[in-house]
C-alpha cells in the first residue's frame, strides 16, 4: 500500500511540475484557488481551475481575435461572423451531426465575439468533458462549411444586427466609435458596418484566409473550470489538440492619432430618455502600469451610485435617471465612457458641466484615505461575491486571457489596485479626461445638442 | 352536478391560496464552505394585486422599499453603509409574486443585516424617493418599453392580447395611465396589505448560522399582520382562429413575431414534463438542435433564432438559461420568432428584390405553423424522444450553478407544490415515456386559434396586413446570391410552405404609441372573485 502511495506521489509530483504556475499557492491573491497552466509545444495554453462543483464543468476556448484584426477595408464584422461559421460543422462532424452529438452532453455551449477576442464555452457535466474536447479539437483543426452554409449564415448575422438596431443605445454606440476613432479598427463595432454584413456572403475566400490567419494553436487557450483535475485537462488538451498547427500571422493594427479636438455625435429620437455619453480616449489594459487600475478605483469614486456625483444628480436632484461608466479593458487603448440618461434633454449641460467638474476636481484634489481604502474593498468583494460557479470563474479567466494572454492578470491587477494611490488617481484624471480626447454622443428628441 | 363540483372546486381553491398566505415559510439551502450568503424574500402577491386604474402599484411598492431609504438611514446612506463589502439588493415583481434579493460577504452578515431588517420593515416612504423611483417607472412604461428591443416589446404586447381584460394583462410595471395616478399613500396601503408575514415565504443559502435563522424568522414576524386577499389569476382567452394585431413603429428594421394560446397546465402537473420534452425539440431557448431554429434560421437565413415556451421565461433576450423567481398558475405557450426582414430593408439591400410588396413575416409564421401541425399530427420519433430526454436530465441541472439560482428554484418549487423541481424534474424525464409526451402534445397543443404579434416598421404593416387577411401565397424573397445556393429541397419545401394555410379571423393594425397607455377596465380585472 505505502509502496503504490508512493508511486502516486512520484507520478502527481512529476505531472504538478510541468506547470507553470502549480504551487504558487493562491495566498494574497484574489483568485482563491490555483491557476494551473501549461503550453504545449504549438503554443495552445491549457489552463485549468479545480473548483468544487460537483459534477459540472466549464469548457472555454479564447481565440485572441476580435473586430480589432479587421483591417481591410469592407470586412468589418468578420470576426463575429466566423464566430457564427465555427457551428457549420467538419467533414467529421457535419453541421447536424455537430449539433445532434452536442445535444448529447446535455450542455449550454454558445460563443461570442467582442473587440479583441471571440470565445467559444460549453458548461456541462464534467464526465463529457472528452466529447466537449474532441468536438472542439474537431471544428478548431478541421473546419469545413460549404459556400451554401457561408451564404446562408450571412442572413443569420443581419438578423442579429436587425434585432439589436432597435435600441437607440445601440445605434448610438456605433456612432460615437466610428467617430472617435479614425485610423484604428476600434473604429466600427464588433457587428460591423451594415454595408458590409449585407456584403458578407460574398466573401467566401476571405473567410478561409481569416480561419488561416487566426485559428491556430499560439492565439488560443482553453480555460477547464470546475470537477476535473490539471492532469486530465492536460492529457485531454495532449490528446486532441497536439496536432493544431501554428501559424504565422500578425496583425498589422493601425495606430490611432492623437485626438486633438472634441468631437460630437446626436441622435434625434423623440419618446425617448435624453441621453449623455462621453468617451475620453484611455489606455490600453495593462496588469503592470497602475493607470488602468487607477482609474477604475477613480471612476468608482467618482460615478458608483455611493458617489457624490450620483447623490447629486440621481438622488436629489434628480436631474438623471442613471450615471454610471468606467473605462473598458481592450488590448489598444479604447475609451472611457461616462453615460447619463436624462430626465429633461434641457439639462443636458448642466449635467455635462457637473461630470467635467467631478474629474476637474479629482485632478487636484487628493481623496480621503478611507474612501480609498473602501474603495479597494469594494472591488475586490465585488469580484469574490461573483465568483460562486464554474461559468463565472471561467468568464473572469477569460477576460484576462484576451488582454495580457496570461490568466494571472487577474490576480496582479487585484494586487495593483492594493498600490493605488491619491496621486495615482490625480495623475490619470489629469493624463486622460481631456477636452482634447473627448468625443460626446447625445440623444435626445431635439435636432442638434451643441454642448460646450 | 356539474355545479357540485364547480362549487368543491372553488372551496379547495380558496382553502389553497389561504393556507398558502397565512404561514410565514423557509427555504433552506446551507453552503458552509460558501464565502456569502443569499436572501431571498418571496411575498405571494405580484402585479395581480395592482387596484384597477393602479397598475403598476406593486411593482412600485417593490422598488420603493428597495430603492429608498430604511429606518434613521437615506437610500445614500444605506449605499455608503454597504459599498466598502459590497453588499448587493434589489427587488422584481412578477404576475404572481415580488422578490427582494440580498448578497452579502458572510464576513458582513451581522454588519448589514440591520440594513436588511429595516429595508423590510420600517421602509422610509419619502416624497422625493417616491417621485424619483416612480418616475423611473413611468419612463419605462411611456418610452423604454417600445423604443428598446423589439422582441421585449412583442413578448409584453402579447400578454397584453392574450390576456385583456384580466388582472394578467398589463406589464407589471403597469400602464402609462395606472403608473401616474399612484400616489404614495397607494404605495403605503399595498406596503401593508400586500407585504405581509403572511405571504412571505423566507429563502437562506449560503454560510450562515441557526442563530441567524431565527434571527431573521423572528424578525420579519413583524410585517404586518394583515391577511392579504390575493385576487384570482386572470387567465389567458383562446382566441378564436388566429387573431393577429401589427404593431406599427417608425424606423423597425425587422418584424418581432410573437404568438401564443392558453395552456391549462403548470410545474404542477406531471404533463408538464412531458410538454418539456416536445417543446425542447420544437424550439428550445436558445439551442441550435431545436427544429423551428433549424428550418428558419439555419436552412434560410431569415433571423437570429426561433424557439417556443410552454412558461414565461424572464429577459429571453439576454438570459441564456432560465432565472428563477417568476412562477405563475396562469400559463400559456409561445412562439418567439425573433425580427425577420421587411419588404423596405430587403428593397433596400437588394436590386432584385425592388418590387416585393412584404418581407419574410408571412412566410416565418407559415414556416412555424406547419412545423408544429406536422409535430402535432405525427408525433416525435422514438429516437428524438430520448435524446431529447436525455438532453434535458443533464441540461436542466445548468439551472441552478449558483447558491442564488439554486435557491430561486426551491422556492419557485414551493410556489407550484413541489419541493425540489429540478430534483424531481430528473426522476419525472426518466421514467417519461414517448407515448406520454406524444399524448400530451395532441392534449395540449394546436395551431387553429392563436393570438399573434408582430412589431414590424410602418411601411410594412399594412401590405403584411392585407397579406394576411387574404391567406395571400407569401413565397420567400432570397437574394439571387443566397438563392443560387440553396439546395432544391429546402426551395421544394419553400413551395409548400408559401401558400400554408392560416386560419386567420382577424387582423388589426395598432398605432405603437398607443399600447400599454390606458388601465383596464376595472368590471373585469377580476379582482376579489375568490371571494364569491
Amino acid at each position: 500500500m505505502k509502496k503504490i502511495l508512493m508511486i502516486l506521489t512520484v507520478i502527481l509530483f512529476s505531472v504538478a511540475n510541468n506547470y507553470t504556475t502549480a504551487g504558487e499557492g493562491t495566498e494574497g491573491k484574489v483568485l482563491p484557488y490555483p491557476i494551473y497552466q501549461k503550453k504545449m509545444a504549438n503554443g495552445l495554453n491549457v489552463v485549468t481551475v479545480p473548483y468544487d462543483s460537483p459534477g459540472l464543468a466549464a469548457f472555454y476556448i479564447v481565440v485572441r481575435t476580435g473586430s480589432r484584426d479587421e483591417i481591410e477595408p469592407g470586412k468589418s464584422g468578420f470576426a463575429h461572423f466566423f464566430e457564427h461559421m465555427m457551428f457549420r460543422g467538419t467533414d467529421k462532424y457535419p453541421k447536424d451531426k455537430y449539433s445532434e452529438v452536442l445535444k448529447s452532453t446535455g450542455a449550454s455551449a454558445n460563443a461570442n465575439t467582442s473587440l479583441d477576442r471571440t470565445v467559444y464555452h460549453m458548461t456541462g457535466s464534467s464526465d463529457k468533458l472528452e466529447t466537449m474536447f474532441e468536438l472542439e479539437s474537431d471544428r478548431f483543426m478541421n473546419l469545413k462549411y460549404s459556400i451554401q452554409g457561408f451564404k446562408t449564415e450571412a442572413g443569420a448575422v443581419k438578423g442579429e444586427y436587425t434585432k439589436n438596431s432597435a435600441s437607440p443605445y445601440s445605434q448610438l454606440n456605433e456612432k460615437v466609435q466610428e467617430t472617435a476613432f479614425d485610423k484604428h479598427t476600434y473604429k466600427h463595432t464588433t457587428m460591423g458596418f451594415f454595408a458590409d454584413i449585407v456584403d458578407m456572403p460574398n466573401q467566401y475566400d476571405y473567410s478561409i484566409e481569416f480561419f488561416r490567419r487566426f485559428y491556430r494553436p499560439e492565439y488560443s487557450t482553453i480555460i477547464v473550470v470546475g470537477d476535473v483535475t490539471p492532469e486530465n485537462v492536460q492529457a485531454l488538451a495532449e490528446k486532441y489538440f497536439s496536432t493544431w498547427k501554428r501559424g504565422d500571422y500578425v496583425s498589422n493594427i493601425p495606430e490611432e492619432p492623437v485626438q486633438t479636438a472634441a468631437r460630437y455625435v446626436h441622435i434625434q429620437k423623440p419618446g425617448f430618455p435624453p441621453f449623455l455619453d462621453l468617451n475620453y480616449k484611455g489606455p490600453a489594459f495593462s496588469d503592470k502600469a497602475i493607470d488602468m487600475p487607477a482609474l477604475d478605483v477613480l471612476n468608482s469614486i467618482l460615478l458608483s451610485d455611493k458617489s457624490e456625483l450620483y447623490k447629486k444628480l440621481v438622488i436629489d436632484e434628480q436631474k438623471c435617471r442613471f450615471l454610471g461608466g468606467g473605462a473598458q479593458d481592450s488590448r489598444d487603448p479604447y475609451l472611457i465612457s461616462i453615460s447619463a440618461s436624462l430626465i429633461n434633454a434641457s439639462d443636458m449641460q448642466y449635467v455635462k458641466d457637473a461630470i467635467v467638474a467631478a474629474y476637474e476636481k479629482a485632478k487636484t484634489t487628493p481623496v480621503d484615505a478611507q474612501l480609498l481604502k473602501d474603495t479597494k474593498t469594494h472591488l475586490k468583494y465585488s469580484f469574490a461575491m461573483n465568483i460562486d460557479n464554474p461559468t463565472s470563474i471561467a468568464e473572469s479567466l477569460s477576460a484576462y486571457t484576451w488582454l495580457t494572454n496570461d490568466p494571472e492578470s487577474l490576480n496582479r491587477l487585484y494586487a495593483l489596485y492594493d498600490k493605488v494611490t491619491a496621486e495615482d488617481l490625480m495623475m490619470v484624471a489629469k493624463k486622460y479626461i481631456l477636452p482634447t480626447t473627448l468625443t460626446i454622443g447625445t440623444i435626445s428628441p431635439n435636432e442638434k445638442e451643441t454642448l460646450q | 352536478m356539474k355545479s357540485y363540483i364547480k362549487t368543491i372546486l372553488t372551496f379547495c381553491f380558496v382553502a389553497l391560496l389561504a393556507s398558502g398566505s397565512s404561514a410565514q415559510e423557509l427555504v433552506e439551502l446551507k453552503l458552509p464552505k460558501s464565502n456569502k450568503v443569499v436572501i431571498q424574500l418571496m411575498f405571494r402577491n405580484g402585479s395581480i394585486c395592482d387596484p384597477a386604474g393602479k397598475e403598476g402599484l406593486t411593482a412600485l411598492t417593490s422598488s420603493l422599499v428597495s430603492e429608498g431609504g430604511a429606518g434613521t438611514l437615506s437610500a445614500t446612506d444605506i449605499k455608503d453603509k454597504i459599498y466598502p463589502y459590497s453588499a448587493s439588493y434589489g427587488s422584481s415583481c412578477d404576475k404572481e409574486v415580488s422578490n427582494f434579493y440580498f448578497e452579502v460577504p458572510a464576513d458582513y452578515l451581522n454588519e448589514f443585516y440591520p440594513i436588511l431588517k429595516d429595508l423590510m420593515l420600517n421602509p422610509s416612504f419619502k416624497e422625493d424617493d417616491f417621485e424619483r423611483v416612480k418616475s423611473n417607472q413611468q419612463n419605462y412604461v411611456d418610452q423604454l418599453i417600445r423604443q428598446s428591443s423589439d422582441e421585449e416589446y412583442g413578448k409584453k404586447y402579447l400578454e397584453d392580447v392574450l390576456f385583456r381584460g384580466t388582472n394578467y394583462q398589463y406589464m407589471t410595471s403597469g400602464t402609462s395611465e395606472g403608473v401616474k395616478s399612484i400616489t404614495l399613500d397607494d404605495v403605503k396601503n399595498q406596503y401593508k396589505n400586500f407585504f405581509t408575514r403572511n405571504n412571505l415565504t423566507i429563502g437562506l443559502a449560503g454560510n450562515y448560522s441557526d442563530e441567524f435563522v431565527t434571527r431573521i424568522k423572528t424578525d420579519l414576524k413583524g410585517m404586518s399582520s394583515v391577511v392579504p386577499v390575493i385576487p384570482t389569476p386572470g387567465k389567458a382567452a383562446m382566441a378564436e382562429g388566429l387573431n393577429v394585431e401589427i404593431v406599427a413603429k417608425d424606423n423597425a428594421l425587422g418584424s418581432a413575431i410573437s404568438a401564443g394560446f392558453p395552456l391549462a397546465i403548470t410545474r404542477s402537473n406531471d404533463d408538464f414534463v412531458a410538454l418539456m420534452i416536445a417543446n425542447s425539440w420544437l424550439g428550445e431557448h436558445r439551442k441550435s438542435y431545436s427544429r423551428l431554429y433549424q428550418k428558419i434560421r439555419e436552412a434560410r437565413s431569415m433571423n437570429y433564432g426561433d424557439y417556443t415556451y410552454i412558461e414565461w421565461y424572464e429577459s429571453g433576450g439576454s438570459n441564456m438559461l432560465p432565472p428563477a423567481g417568476t412562477p405563475r398558475s396562469s400559463n400559456y405557450f409561445s412562439i418567439w420568432i425573433r425580427p425577420v426582414q421587411t419588404a423596405s430593408g430587403l428593397k433596400g439591400q437588394y436590386e432584385e428584390l425592388k418590387s416585393i410588396e412584404i418581407g419574410h413575416a408571412h412566410f416565418a409564421l407559415r414556416m412555424a405553423l406547419k412545423e408544429m401541425d406536422a409535430l402535432i399530427k405525427n408525433g416525435m420519433t422514438e429516437e428524438d424522444f430520448i435524446k431529447t430526454r436525455d438532453f434535458l436530465r443533464s441540461y436542466t441541472k445548468l439551472y441552478i450553478q449558483s447558491p442564488a439560482s439554486q435557491l430561486g428554484y426551491l422556492m419557485d418549487a414551493r410556489f407550484y407544490g413541489r419541493k425540489d423541481w429540478i430534483k424531481e424534474l430528473d426522476a419525472l424525464l426518466s421514467g417519461m415515456t414517448l407515448d406520454q409526451v406524444n399524448k400530451a402534445i395532441k392534449k395540449y397543443w394546436q395551431t387553429q386559434n392563436m393570438n399573434i404579434v408582430i412589431i414590424t416598421d410602418k411601411s410594412e404593416a399594412e401590405p403584411l396586413a392585407k397579406s394576411l387577411r387574404n391567406n395571400s401565397p407569401s413565397p420567400m424573397s432570397y437574394s439571387d446570391g443566397l438563392k443560387a445556393s440553396l439546395s432544391p429541397d429546402i426551395l421544394n419545401e419553400d413551395r409548400t410552405v408559401e401558400s400554408y394555410p392560416m386560419p386567420v379571423k382577424k387582423v388589426s393594425i395598432v398605432e405603437s404609441e398607443s399600447t400599454f397607455r390606458k388601465s383596464v377596465p376595472s368590471d373585469n380585472k377580476g379582482i376579489l372573485k375568490i371571494q364569491k
